[in-house]
């Protein structure tokens, strides 16, 4: 049974009144987040069955489309940056003698494209079910969850590729089990994110256009088309900017113990995955602030 | 349940609301187009929130606001069902438990597993009106969704509703079908721009509405009348031709509209070019749905009306008129006294409406002299 949020449908039949806007004292504490998810799970999961079903439904080959196209820039990046721009990735974690430009690329890309995938598809969910948010009553993240799951299906086969990759390359090693944790603290970030921004965007469209471009930006700020080592070599203050930027750390650590095979100091998972939580938190916290009169705004 | 909503600019849709719908009753509310009668069922729902005061529900409340809202037209019927069934609070269990009765009531048994994309308009609804009213609300909220799908549904539609309010189950009805609330309803509110106008039982606050209505169009008076002149090509040797026309009272006062049960007249002005023997004017009435409800004629009644010649105006006065509420035109053609040469004609003359003092509006067109009685 699914209560239905603020009005407290119950199948006993409890009275909770709909009280007026601005007097909401619920402290938004980590308890209630979780226990909202939990109470809401079969409606995200309705939500996700409907964007599984219908996301690829009129393309013959459906969810090859989703490898292609990240494997297609794969290749015109490694061409360009390793042949035309000759850089050197660091050498592989499993025999130092070699070095892989391509699966140095991929895993930085895989973790980019999680973070960004999820922040531009939540941003976009209110809009695109404006309607149904103008008619019936029902938490309004629901389906921005829904499709961040399809989503992270996506993200699950192109995380397939890259162990393939590896596997090819005989880079194996223990330090792989850390890619767990790091890329759930990656998803939780963009998911937080986007959860920020997804109100706001649903009032102004013009914010995904600039999320977008500060999203190419980052892109290149973040080491996935060139190892860290190089910038440092070259432009200090630009070394400092990469290294500033959140993506980085999460990129790094993937880098580290997908390619390198190296463990990081003991605090840098556990810190990327907090930083995802405290994030994805308030994000949660956020919009259930500013959602209440999504019916209204859209 | 008191709601008040602000929107911008200081406009508030709904104030000093109070109403408390009692558990079980089904319950209308009438007002005329943006006097908050949505709002309040938004409020009720919770999909607005209340600027001040606050909605006290009990129990599980299910809205029909726009049927099918949840659809998506890639999804079988069966997928939409789960995902709308999901939206509207119902769990997997409860869902697969009802889906046969759904598929059934909607009568899609043979099409429930193809794309709803495919489906006409009457099939997409009569599923969303399935479905809400399958997931066994305590409190159904129905908003101006009760015309739905062919003749056949919408009985059955009002069948369910019937079997909800005897299960004890609340029902809010928002609609202009003042004729079906009033058989349905066993309170009414009337809103009248955003506030409680008047409330009490379903007859008594019709009729208060209907003669506010009646009487702001009086005031508005868009007299039903119309002029025509001569100019016009028209049909007819034109040994005669009606100037103008319209509709009066017993007193021969110009009339906005007809009440059902107050005597009627048509009255056309016309000029004959030329003197004339016992021509036959006739007004035909034809209701909206296009059907022709009656011909008045002078030559049936048996009225001559002699030679006739210049300006001249003929009434034709309907007793204690039958007419039942609805929206008629009037056709006037007149022909010569052997009923064979046409002289001239005038498709819709005049197009009025016919009221009910009272809130009942009747089945089909009029309202016959009858008396009853029992051995």
């Amino acid at each position: 049974m699914l209560p239905m949020g603020r009005m407290g449908f119950t199948p006993e039949g409890s009275v909770w009144p709909i009280e007026a806007r601005g007097r909401d004292s619920d402290r938004p504490r980590l308890t209630r987040v979780i226990a909202d998810l939990y109470r809401q799970r079969a409606l995200v999961w309705a939500f996700a069955n409907r964007d599984f079903a219908t996301r690829y439904r009129s393309s013959i080959l459906g969810w090859a489309w989703s490898l292609l196209q990240p494997l297609a820039t794969l290749l015109v990046y490694a061409a360009v940056f390793s042949l035309v721009f000759r850089i050197q990735a660091p050498p592989l974690g499993a025999d130092p003698e070699r070095t892989s430009f391509a699966a140095f690329l991929f895993t930085g890309m895989v973790t980019f494209n999680l973070f960004s995938g999820l922040l531009m598809l939540s941003m976009t969910q209110l809009r695109s079910n404006g309607e149904l948010l103008r008619k019936v009553h029902f938490p309004a993240w629901t389906p921005i969850l829904g499709a961040s799951i399809v989503q992270l299906v996506q993200v699950a086969l192109e995380v397939i590729v890259l162990i393939a990759m590896f596997l090819w390359l005989g880079n194996i090693g223990i330090s792989w089990l850390l890619a767990i944790p790091i890329l759930l603290g990656t998803a939780l970030f963009g998911q937080g994110v986007g959860l920020m921004l997804a109100v706001l965007n649903a009032r102004f469209g013009d914010v995904q256009y600039i999320v977008q471009v500060v999203l190419q930006a980052l892109y290149f700020l973040t080491p996935i088309l060139y190892p860290l080592a190089l910038v440092e070599s070259t432009a200090s203050w630009l070394a400092w900017i990469v290294k500033a930027n959140p993506l980085t750390w999460f990129v790094e650590t993937m880098h580290q113990v997908m390619y390198s095979l190296v463990f990081p100091q003991w605090w840098v998972v556990p810190g990327l995955v907090l930083l995802g939580a405290v994030v994805f938190w308030a994000g949660f916290t956020i919009f259930n602030r500013t959602s209440e009169d999504i019916g209204e705004l859209l | 349940m008191r709601g008040r909503s602000k929107q911008t600019q200081d406009f508030w849709a709904i104030r000093n609301v109070s109403l408390s719908i009692p558990r079980g009753s089904v319950y209308g509310i009438i007002g005329h187009n943006g006097s908050g009668k949505s709002t309040l069922l938004k409020l009720m729902t919770g999909i607005y929130r209340p600027t001040e005061g606050a909605i006290t529900t009990d129990g599980r409340v299910a809205a029909l606001i726009e049927l099918g809202a949840g659809f998506h037209p890639d999804m079988t019927g069966r997928e939409n069902i789960r995902l709308n069934g999901s939206i509207l609070g119902l769990s997997r269990g409860e869902i697969e438990h009802s889906m046969d009765t759904i598929i059934d009531f909607a009568g899609l048994r043979d099409f429930i597993d193809d794309p709803v994309k495919h489906y006409s308009s009457g099939m997409y609804v009569r599923l969303g009106f399935s479905v809400a009213v399958h997931m066994r609300p305590d409190v159904l909220l129905i908003d101006e969704v009760l015309a739905v799908g062919d003749e056949e549904f919408q009985r059955k539609c009002f069948d369910h509703l019937y079997t909800l309010r005897r299960e004890g189950r609340t029902i809010v009805v928002v609609s202009h079908g003042l004729g079906q609330l009033e058989g349905l309803c066993d309170e009414v509110a009337w809103l009248d721009h955003g506030e409680v106008q008047s409330v009490g039982g379903a007859t008594d606050t019709i009729s208060a509405y209907l003669t506010r209505v009646n009487a702001e169009e009086t005031m508005a008076g868009a007299v039903a009348a119309a002029e025509r002149g001569d100019d016009t090509a028209r049909a007819g040797n034109g040994a005669v031709r009606c100037m103008s026309a319209r509709l009066i009272d017993a007193e021969g006062q110009p009339l906005q509209h007809a009440e059902t049960g107050r005597t009627l007249g048509f009255e056309v002005q016309m000029t004959c070019y030329e003197r004339i023997l016992g021509p036959n004017l006739r007004f035909a009435l034809q209701h909206e749905s296009g059907q022709l409800v009656t011909m008045m004629s002078n030559h049936r009644y048996g009225f001559d009306f002699g030679h006739i010649e210049g300006e001249k105006t003929v009434t034709a006065l309907l007793t204690d008129n039958p007419l039942l509420p609805g929206r008629y035109r009037v056709h006037i053609d007149i022909f010569d006294h052997t009923g064979s040469v046409l002289i001239d004609n005038w498709d819709d003359a005049v197009e009025f409406t016919v009221r009910s003092a009272r809130g009942e509006i009747g089945q089909g067109f009029v309202e016959l002299p009858y008396t009853y009685s029992i051995t």
